[in-house]
């Protein structure tokens, strides 16, 4: 179902249903952030919330609020949206929906390189696991161009590159100390925990640096879905695009990375459920990028749910995301089958 | 007319012979094919034989040929090296040899079935459901010792499978949803099994012992317990390795060809149950061969399922041999994990791969 609207000169495409989901997600988005708001270990009403959040709250509620609540839940969303976005343009370029961005190894080498830099100077994390993830990237695809780059090379090398890089790290860790290894498995599973406003400013200021530029890719992205010759012959160049929509990601990906820690699993479950909710043919990049921020939120709401543990929101990734595409897979098998 | 028939009847003889001798040129390749896989299986063979041979004499323990072959021939239960060749070594070698062996196989079928290169034969749920298994069991019913967390990860394994199963639409579904669905499902339980470690010390002491896995711990008890299971999954895997060649055309193209689709990747499915999860049971979950194992399996046998499953299995030995003897080696302090060896010496190995062979996989 598609219908054209006509504002003067402008004509555009109406989809309803991708524009019912996207809806849908943003609300959703919101109740979650609403909810993260209110709820936590010092317990603020609905109206204190607002009060707080207006400046008209006494000081403790608006510096629970302004300085601790805010920036975790701005911070979460700006990440879950950089690694929703990559995930679905690198699962279709690549055609392939098993595909997450950790393929092209940014996420393997940015543990390795953070581990590496642990070890080495005893800080310095998330600079090393940005230059580890780069150099890995950008030596991915090296390898795998040879005259243009073939997505099943790509993938091919990707995952030498990141059994490689991940049984290194696994090395490095049992070369560390117990205190050492304790800290980088809490930072390598993906924490939102103590987030600053600086951290939500960067993953903010990153995310409307990038995400025209994802958006724009958004148009050759649905027709690369195609087979190689068929692209090709609607004009598009194939090596030129793939290496663009590849550095698009990895920067995503090191956004997010660099605020939250490698995060699992949202790049991966962000563009199947997006599209299962938009049943449309492309990549859905603005139902993924807010896919993605529900995710991460509710992961991370559910991490705080938990008492006296402090556990990462990494871990709640996978469950809060999980269900949802298992559930629509579900639906989906079952009308086919009536 | 006479000279243009008597003119044209040459070029006609011509073609014919052309056609004939291009039949013989087909077929010489064919055949030419054929001999080098045989000839690329033997040399595998016996370069795991040899292999196995280094295996058994290497290690802490300094052993000679001439003890060996005697611990292999007459065995003398009194011989301190031959106990430690036939105590020690040689279940530890068997393990590594059917583990190996098991995951190769069942990665070739997975990504034969699936048509996705990665695809994982721990993707359908397996190594999550063990896991959740022996957690489980120790975290509800105290169950820790190793000869029931055997059983408990086989269940779990086939549970988990079972699960991915179903939810993912069944044997007719599409490659595509059940892999997505063993992917969100397996995720899913693992996230799960990690909150429940985080929570439980009992837990955690348990399941870190485990998942570290290895073959120091396989015992004959063990293999004894273990081997009928590898051997029917063995089996299944090579009968379901000849309908699979069909399913690589595509489902239509396979229905066509009188295949049915759902049988082939129940049979298929059971094969990888089978050998994963009593994989999983016996040496914890080790990941990436059943990734790798295949592609090095098709570098050297092209798609042909038939030659590709026993080749996967030649490979799988070999490899998971190689990164079992790498990690008792003095260079990794004598005791790094068979599974992060595996990954260290296979991950380059298939970049290489990739690179040499010019995109010709596509």
């Amino acid at each position: 179902m598609m219908r054209a609207v006509r504002i003067g000169p402008v004509c555009a495409p109406l989809r309803p249903r991708p524009l019912a989901a996207s809806l849908g997600l943003s609300l959703c988005l919101a109740a979650l952030g609403l909810a993260a708001l209110a709820w936590g270990g010092y317990p603020l009403s609905a109206g204190e919330t607002w009060q707080a959040a207006t400046g008209r709250g006494d000081a403790v509620a608006a510096m629970i609020v302004l300085e601790h609540r805010l920036p975790r839940i701005l911070t979460a969303i700006g990440a879950g949206a950089a690694l929703g976005l990559a995930g679905a343009m690198v699962q279709t370029m690549l055609r392939n929906p098993l595909a997450a961005p950790d393929i092209i190894g940014f996420v393997a080498g940015a543990n390795a390189g953070a581990l590496l830099a642990a070890l080495t100077t005893g800080g310095m994390i998330v600079g090393g696991a940005l230059a580890g993830g780069a150099l890995t990237a950008c030596a991915v695809v090296a390898l795998a161009w040879r005259g243009g780059l073939d997505a099943h090379r790509l993938i091919l090398v990707g995952v030498g590159a990141n059994l490689t890089l991940g049984a290194t790290a696994d090395l490095l860790l049992s070369f560390a100390d117990e205190r050492t290894a304790a800290d980088m498995a809490r930072w390598l599973t993906g924490t939102l925990h103590a987030r600053s406003p600086e951290d939500a400013a960067l993953a903010w200021a990153g995310l409307a640096l990038l995400s025209p530029a994802a958006l724009w890719l958004g148009f050759p992205l649905g027709r690369m879905a195609l087979s190689d010759d068929l692209a090709a012959g609607l004009g598009l160049r194939l090596a030129r695009l793939r290496l663009a929509v590849a550095a698009l990601a990895v920067a995503l990906v090191a956004l997010a990375v660099s605020v939250a820690g490698p995060l699992p699993f949202v790049a991966f479950v962000s563009g199947p459920i997006a599209r299962r909710l938009t049943r449309c043919a492309g990549p859905a990049l603005a139902a993924a990028a807010l896919t993605g921020a529900t995710v991460t939120l509710g992961a991370d709401l559910a991490a705080r749910m938990v008492p006296t543990f402090r556990l990462p929101a990494g871990v709640f990734a996978a469950m809060a995301g999980a269900p949802v595409l298992v559930w629509l897979l579900w639906i989906e098998a079952r009308r086919r089958r009536l | 007319m006479r000279v243009d028939s008597a003119g044209r009847a040459p070029v006609r003889a011509d073609r014919l012979l052309d056609d004939v001798s291009r039949d013989h040129a087909r077929q010489a390749r064919r055949a030419r094919a054929g001999r080098s896989r045989r000839m690329a299986l033997l040399a595998s063979c016996a370069a795991l034989v040899l292999l196995s041979a280094l295996a058994l004499r290497l290690g802490l323990r300094p052993v000679g040929w001439a003890d060996l072959a005697q611990a292999l021939i007459a065995y003398e239960p009194t011989d301190p090296e031959q106990i430690v060749i036939r105590e020690l070594r040689l279940p530890r070698l068997v393990g590594a040899l059917l583990a190996g062996a098991g995951l190769g196989i069942a990665g070739a079928l997975m990504q034969g079935m699936t048509r996705n290169p990665l695809a994982d034969p721990g993707l359908l749920g397996i190594n999550a459901g063990a896991a959740a298994g022996v957690i489980g069991g120790t975290f509800l019913f105290g169950m820790g010792a190793p000869s029931q967390q055997i059983w408990l990860a086989l269940g779990g394994g086939a549970l988990g499978a079972a699960a991915v199963f179903a939810l993912g639409g069944g044997a007719q579904a599409s490659p595509a949803r059940l892999l997505l669905a063993g992917a969100a499902l397996s995720a899913f339980f693992l996230a799960m099994v990690r909150g429940l470690l985080l929570m439980s010390r009992q837990s955690l002491e348990t399941y870190r012992f485990w998942v570290l896995g290895g073959f120091d711990n396989v015992t004959a008890h063990t293999l004894g317990a273990l081997w009928p299971f590898f051997a029917a999954g063995a089996l299944a895997a090579l009968a379901a390795a000849a309908l699979i060649d069909a399913l690589a055309l595509g489902e239509d193209a396979a229905r066509g060809l009188g295949v049915r689709v759902g049988g082939a990747r129940l049979l298929a499915g059971l094969a990888i149950v089978l050998l994963a999860s009593s994989t999983v049971a016996m040496a914890g979950p080790i990941a990436f061969v059943g990734l790798i194992v295949p592609h090095m399996a098709r570098a050297a046998m092209r798609n042909d399922m038939l030659w590709l499953v026993p080749c996967a299995g030649v490979f799988g030995a070999g490899l998971m041999t190689l990164a079992e003897l790498a990690g008792r080696s003095p260079l990794f302090g004598g005791a790094m994990q068979a599974g992060v060896m595996s990954a260290l010496i296979g991950g380059p190995a298939l970049i290489w791969l990739a690179r040499a062979k010019e995109g010709r996989m596509s």
